[in-house]
């Protein structure tokens, strides 16, 4: 994991607590990790009461560069002793080092999960709906008398919450292909988890 | 069950009982020509000609053999009700027996062509599959998440429609089991009743 100057000199500021209380330093930690989550987006960094004592130009400068780390940390799945060798040359004590890796370690999963739904992927399929019809007759012909099966596939897309639909009919013959494929799928991807 | 003709029908296929069992059989195979490629007016009129009769007659009768063809082969009419049915034209046996033979014989394809022509909702063709195993991203590196990749398929008579689609291993599972269920309902013994008593 590499850090630019610039975020190093920012952690560098970070760790000095003439520019940052530590008490300061735990607020801005949990508030770098909490927004990059959007757990509390109803104020500004700039406004929170733990931070007023804290110079401006010097608070986003910190708090840029936490984000930076942060990020890179989860992105590369660092572990502590990573982190604290950065932190080391940045002049951190030994008790702020701590203080961010225990924060950021409980918060490490969910900022992956949120990295790992950037970029582009097929919409996802995360439920199946069925409706079994007996088609008995149309305008052309009469005694059709055979199953349907009306399939909708659910999907998600990009993290998204909302669901999109895709839907076709199938045949009994059909849908026996169908989830003979998937069962197939099914039984690779079992011998594939082994290996 | 029985198909009532109508008078205008029948005045129509009377038309039959003038010429001989040959010419029958040629305007039963226009007929069919009719159903599958649609009318073919030129034919008609060479048709006439030969028989010395006006067009419009022979266009007539190749209409009225038509509808009655399809309104049978609809209707999954029973060679029995066939016959019962065309018995108040007034055949004779041999042109009788010649319309049933014609009939039995042509009527899954009439069948096929008027089940292309339903209106039909997009359906299942096919799903290819393929098993990746994601390793990294401009995002985040050093993760090992397995994703099927799927590429569905569908369309009704005329349009082919391909959908790229993915999912996990859980949700994998959970679609194959579920359509799984939907395919062991039609085995249940309310669906088994149900069907039984409409086939009846």
């Amino acid at each position: 994991m590499e850090l630019s100057v610039e975020a190093l000199g920012g952690l560098q500021l970070c760790g000095d607590s003439a520019h940052v209380s530590d008490k300061a330093f735990i607020v801005l930690v949990r508030r770098v990790c909490d927004n990059l989550l959007k757990d509390s987006t109803d104020t500004s960094v700039l406004d929170d009461e733990g931070l007023s004592n804290v110079d401006r130009a010097v608070l986003k400068l910190c708090f840029a560069s936490l984000v930076t780390l942060v990020l890179e940390a989860a992105k590369h799945d660092s572990d502590a002793s990573t982190i604290s060798t950065i932190l080391e040359d940045c002049k951190f004590t030994a008790d702020r080092i701590d203080i961010l890796n225990k924060i950021f370690i409980s918060k490490k999963p969910e900022i992956q999960a949120l990295l790992s739904n950037i970029g582009h992927t097929p919409p996802h399929i995360v439920d199946v709906d069925w409706r079994l019809d007996f088609y008995l007759k149309n305008n052309h012909v009469d005694k059709v008398n055979e199953p349907v099966y009306m399939v909708t596939l659910k999907t998600e897309e990009g993290g998204q919450e909302e669901t999109k639909d895709v839907q076709f009919a199938c045949s009994m013959e059909q849908l026996q292909d169908l989830v003979g494929k998937l069962k197939d799928a099914c039984k690779n991807l079992e011998k594939a988890s082994q290996l | 069950m029985l198909l009532l003709l109508e008078d205008e029908h029948k005045e129509h296929l009377e038309f039959l009982t003038s010429v001989d069992l040959e010419v029958v059989k040629e305007f039963c195979r226009i007929a069919m020509e009719f159903i599958r490629k649609g009318p073919n007016l030129k034919v008609y009129h060479t048709a006439a000609q030969k028989l010395d009769v006006n067009a419009e007659a022979v266009q007539h009768v190749v209409e009225g053999l038509m509808y009655l063809l399809t309104e049978c082969a609809k209707l999954m009419i029973s060679e029995i009700d066939f016959q019962d049915s065309i018995m108040t034209l007034g055949f004779q046996e041999d042109l009788k027996q010649q319309l049933v033979q014609f009939y039995l014989e042509n009527r899954k394809e009439i069948r096929a062509i008027l089940c292309k022509m339903s209106m039909d909702l997009p359906h299942y063709h096919n799903l290819e599959w393929r098993l990746d195993v994601q390793l990294a991203s401009r995002s985040l590196r050093h993760h090992i998440t397995p994703i099927v990749t799927m590429k569905l398929h569908t369309g009704d008579c005329e349009t082919k429609e391909v959908t790229v689609l993915q999912t996990d291993a859980v949700n994998l599972l959970h679609l194959t089991q579920t359509l799984q269920q939907a395919l062991d309902e039609m085995k249940s013994s309310h669906c088994r009743r149900i069907v039984r008593n409409i086939n009846k």
